[in-house]
């Protein structure tokens, strides 16, 4: 039923492109032929990075002769999102918007596919990063292209001397910026050992921090904490799991490990961690590099003693959360062609290598080929190699809170943070499992409504 | 506005007895500037703290060893500089000066004109529109925001400041109406029929007797349509996204706050900057805005 | 509608033809005054209120008329209850403090020599002049878990450090608290303005009588201010009620939930979770609260224009 209406409704756009094709042909005169196409995405906040995309985005028009404009727009106070829904309700805006995430999948119903696109690319470039098709490609249809700027993952951000004085543990010899790794010393780093190292840490006043709080920081690191232990809220099929002996296990872990956490994380917001590490009052977060970045310029004494590697291992494997950010095309756009073609421009291993440099390494390009043969995150420094395990080197895989349920209930799980309130009840409030479970269950079944 | 020892208070005489009038007097007095006292630490600890911040350096704000009410390495004015520099907070000032402006030019000719006849031309319906007008008040813009979306995209003005201009008014107009109304209704009858006599029509009547007098009224009404659409939060973060339409409360917010970095400096600066305009206009007409806001309630 | 009237003067001799023409232009003349008021507040609250009911009806996806079922769905959810529950606590509560810290500094102030006055009232009413989302952006500064300088001072002192926004009790006082601050002033301003209004041979009737302070306050003070207390807190609940910002900046809702009011959980749902007729419909749930609220102003509404 969905697949057929998806292909009618393919047809029917199929048709009105065509025909917004034709009525514009007469009009091919100037330099300015190909018409107007605007662009929404995210405002990066790194420094540098809008500028250095809007040049790539200008050159690109030029050439063209494509009249662009680019607006850079925050997701602070979920402003992306709420501009995605405003566009999409008043059918006007942009042309190509910015769509992280679980967004493709909200708004599947307005994004124009882009099939063609990414195949292109990936006949062109290779594989994109499994993430991608998860987020992007719905019931067989790419809804989004690899965004040129702001896909990230959080690996754990620790600092080196507080876990060799105090766990006495060599963070740098088990994930080492570069050359083989010993498999040993990566297997015994667990979720165990990362326990044990907490306990140590919390000991001498250096806890662990990381939200339990329904921000999207909260969702992505109890979402690789979740998977690594096989925890599922719904399965892929749509089923509700919660009621599982998983969950009961992680969240056993979670009781453990939270004496180890400020009492203060049930109210982080994204940037509380920041602020957690770069005040020198916590030995290790899950976050992009912005702290490392953040300290460097404000408590560089800080920014030398931190490292970036890989997450603990769970009983079913090791999760990095990642956040994969697409460009996807509005189906009311008079100039989906266009878009398209820039869409394709971007994927181009000379423009991501210069998007990437803008980004000073922060985004990690969905193409997998494109990151794997960059050098930017082995050079950074100081300390040397902090960046290297930014992208994922060795086992992880990716993933966030919601996955794997299908995508139109993974978004809402995500957006009313589920776990991290689910993990709250337990371990700040007092629920019994059973009670917290049964909570869960509750919302989860209002999350299913048609 | 006499003589104010005229009387000591209930509240501030419950604490003296009835010993003697003076130490009464004297009793109460203390206990009022207590009072004042903890309320005004209570009322400005914010905007102090706000004032603080915004001129440390960033390496103080980072800084946990340092005591955060005082500023002990050094003044800094670098979050101002780069405020007014580095970032678009002068275009957010001018579009919502520009913003402010029309929502007061529009507020006003619309609530005057529907004021005068509400008061005056009793018609049929107009208990109905007055009651109505009021019931407005109690519409939040929380629910309105989704259905306008339509509405403002049809108009084509989604992202920019016009649709602010469009849609305050619904904020400003009722609450700006009703005060006006309390003001007409103040001018005795006689005036009118007096200028009616005389010739005058409507309009006339409107600008030359009840204009004048209601003048007060009209700067209360005034400054309302200002502050509301100074303030407005909710509006501009759903309908405007570009820098170059962008007004100061969002803007400030979303300019300054990058990802998960704060520049805590450079937001409190804003935030004092993109507060002094209001500030500064009850500074000078406070007493306006006061008899305004409180003349119809103390009529009823 | 000017030149309509012009007539007036001119057709003075036919009386009774004049006194009709004038009725009647008299009330077009006042429909007109009255039509760009009825033209925005029709376009733009009346049309998208009853669009979102329509709204409000339809099924996730907005394809089908689904009746009362999402209302139903929502009597169903435990977080939704929660939901109404903070609302009213939140609206009452800081309503009742707002009242009663504008009471107190509104006889402080009247309390002292006149020259003083107008200092202290404009010191306090610097809360109410500063955008609200922008103030509370200072509060969350204040609040920050791990630079919070409340607790800086709380350290200083000995005493332990409060979780300002991450217990569910410290979440719902701060967001009380900020809201008191900037509601207060309002209170304070209107209060002041009541009690200069009370005639003051009402005091030394009371004096003569031998009335205490107390009973000043009891049978004299709170009659004469009955009026301007109950429209005020009425006001106030109304806009209390429908918060949103404080929520949005300060907790976005958490923990647990613990602090969502109707305007930001339906921002929640409808927005973020991309439910919009579930979003409208925790929304239309204010109105029957306010919509008692509006009978009980009305009828003070009635009152003056009886006396107009």
């Amino acid at each position: 039923m969905q697949q057929r209406n998806g292909s009618r409704r393919k047809f029917l756009q199929g048709m009105g492109a065509l025909g917004v094709v034709v009525a514009t042909a007469p009009y091919v005169k100037t330099s300015h032929s190909a018409g107007k196409l605007a662009i929404g995405t995210w405002d990066h906040w790194v420094p540098g990075a809008n500028d250095v995309l809007r040049e790539v985005c200008e050159e690109w028009a030029g050439s063209n002769g494509v009249d662009l404009t680019i607006d850079f727009i925050t997701s602070i106070g979920n402003k992306l999102l709420l501009t995605a829904q405003a566009e999409s309700r008043a059918e006007t805006g942009h042309d190509v918007y910015c769509v992280p995430q679980w967004m493709p999948s909200m708004f599947r119903h307005r994004l124009e596919p882009v099939d063609d696109v990414v195949n292109d690319i990936i006949s062109a470039h290779g594989a994109l990063s499994p993430a991608a098709e998860f987020f992007a490609h719905l019931d067989g249809v790419w809804r989004g292209a690899p965004a040129p700027a702001g896909s990230l993952s959080y690996p754990s951000v620790s600092r080196l001397d507080l876990y060799r004085e105090h766990a006495g543990i060599d963070l740098t010899s088990i994930f080492p910026a570069g050359g083989a790794r010993n498999h040993e010393l990566v297997d015994a780093w667990s979720y165990d050992s990362f326990l044990t190292a907490a306990h140590k840490l919390h000991a001498v006043g250096k806890p662990f921090g990381a939200p339990i709080a329904p921000t999207p920081d909260g969702n992505q690191w109890l979402g690789s904490l979740f998977a690594a232990y096989g925890a599922e809220v719904m399965d892929a099929s749509g089923d509700i799991t919660v009621d599982s002996d998983e969950i009961r296990e992680v969240l056993e872990y979670l009781s453990r490990l939270t004496q180890y956490m400020p009492d203060s994380v049930y109210a982080w917001d994204d940037a509380s961690n920041n602020r957690f590490m770069i005040s020198g009052s916590g030995s290790t977060a899950f976050n992009p590099p912005s702290i490392w970045a953040v300290s460097s310029r404000d408590m560089p004494a800080v920014a030398e003693q931190l490292w970036h590697h890989d997450s603990p291992r769970g009983p079913k494997g090791r999760y990095r959360a990642s956040a994969p950010f697409f460009w996807g095309i509005w189906d009311f756009s008079s100039n989906i062609s266009a878009g398209k073609d820039l869409l394709r421009y971007l994927a181009r291993k000379d423009v991501v290598d210069r998007l990437v440099a803008g980004s000073k390494g922060f985004d990690i390009p969905l193409i997998t080929s494109h990151y794997q043969s960059n050098d930017l995150w082995k050079n950074a420094g100081p300390p040397s190699g902090v960046l290297y395990n930014y992208p994922i080197r060795g086992d992880e895989v990716p993933t966030t809170a919601g996955v794997p349920a299908p995508p139109e209930y993974g978004a809402q799980i995500f957006a009313q943070g589920i776990l991290p309130n689910l993990v709250a009840r337990v371990t700040q409030g007092g629920d019994t499992f059973d009670d917290a479970i049964g909570w869960a269950e509750n919302e989860m079944e209002g999350i299913m409504r048609g | 506005m006499t003589n104010r020892t005229r009387n000591t208070g209930a509240l501030g005489a419950l604490i003296g007895n009835n010993t003697s009038l003076n130490s009464d007097r004297k009793w109460a007095l203390i206990a009022s500037y207590a009072c004042l006292i903890v309320f005004v630490i209570f009322f400005l600890c914010p905007p102090f703290y706000m004032l603080i911040t915004s001129l440390k350096t960033n390496a103080e704000i980072a800084d946990l060893s340092t005591n955060p009410w005082i500023i002990e390495q050094g003044l800094t004015i670098e979050h101002y500089i780069s405020l007014l520099t580095e970032t678009a907070f002068l275009t957010y000032f001018k579009n919502t000066v520009i913003v402010a402006f029309f929502v007061v030019l529009i507020t006003m000719v619309i609530s005057v004109l529907a004021a005068y006849a509400l008061s005056r031309l009793g018609f049929w319906g107009s208990g109905v529109i007055a009651t109505g007008v009021f019931l407005v008040y109690l519409v939040p813009d929380s629910l309105l925001f989704i259905p306008l979306f339509k509405i403002v995209g049809g108009l084509g003005l989604l992202n920019s400041y016009w649709v602010l201009v469009l849609v305050y008014p619904t904020l400003t107009v009722p609450f700006c109406t009703w005060i006006m109304i309390g003001y007409f209704a103040s001018i005795p009858k006689e005036l009118d029929e007096a200028a009616l006599i005389d010739g005058a029509n409507h309009m006339q009547m409107l600008l030359r007797v009840f204009i004048p007098v209601a003048l007060p009224g009209l700067i209360a009404a005034t400054i309302f349509a200002f502050t509301v659409s100074w303030a407005s939060f909710l509006y501009p973060l759903a309908y405007i996204y570009s820098d170059n339409q962008m007004v100061l409360t969002v803007g400030t917010v979303t300019t300054l706050i990058k990802g998960d970095v704060f520049h805590w400096g450079g937001l409190m600066a804003g935030a004092l900057l993109a507060a002094a305009p209001p500030v500064i206009l009850y500074a000078f007409l406070m007493d306006y805005y006061i008899a305004g806001l409180t003349s119809g309630a103390t009529k009823g | 509608m000017v030149d309509s009237s012009k007539t007036l003067g001119s057709s003075q001799p036919i009386r009774r033809g004049s006194l009709y023409i004038f009725l009647r232009q008299r009330s077009t003349i006042a429909f007109m005054m009255v039509l760009p008021l009825l033209l925005i507040i029709g376009c733009l609250v009346a049309y998208p209120f009853f669009y979102s009911i329509y709204l409000s009806t339809l099924n996730k996806a907005e394809t089908a008329f689904v009746g009362i079922s999402n209302f139903l769905f929502l009597f169903k959810r435990e977080t939704f209850w929660m939901v109404v529950q903070q609302s009213v606590t939140f609206a009452l509560i800081a309503v009742v403090f707002k009242a009663l810290i504008g009471f107190i500094a509104a006889h402080a102030v009247n309390n002292i020599p006149s020259k003083g006055q107008r200092k202290w009232r404009g010191m306090m009413l610097v809360p109410w002049v500063i955008p609200p989302a922008l103030s509370t952006l200072g509060w969350w500064w204040l609040f920050e878990p791990t630079y919070s300088s409340f607790n800086w001072i709380l350290e200083a002192l000995g005493l332990s450090a409060i979780p300002w926004l991450s217990d569910t009790f410290w979440a719902r006082f701060s967001i009380i608290l900020v809201n008191v601050w900037v509601g207060a002033p309002f209170f304070l301003i209107m209060y002041l303005a009541a009690l200069k209004s009370i005639p003051e041979d009402l005091y030394e009737a009371a004096s003569i009588d031998g009335a205490s302070a107390w009973q000043k306050l009891i049978h004299v003070t709170i009659p004469m201010m009955r009026n301007i207390i109950s429209i005020t807190v009425l006001f106030s609940i109304i806009v209390t009620f429908a918060n949103f910002d404080i929520v949005r900046v300060l907790t976005q809702g958490g923990p647990r939930n613990s602090t969502h009011l109707f305007a930001s959980y339906s921002f929640r749902v409808g927005i973020e979770s991309g439910d919009i007729p579930l979003g409208a419909a925790v929304s239309l749930f204010m109105f029957p609260v306010l919509a008692v609220l509006a009978f009980i102003i009305l009828r003070n509404v009635r009152q003056r224009t009886v006396n107009i």
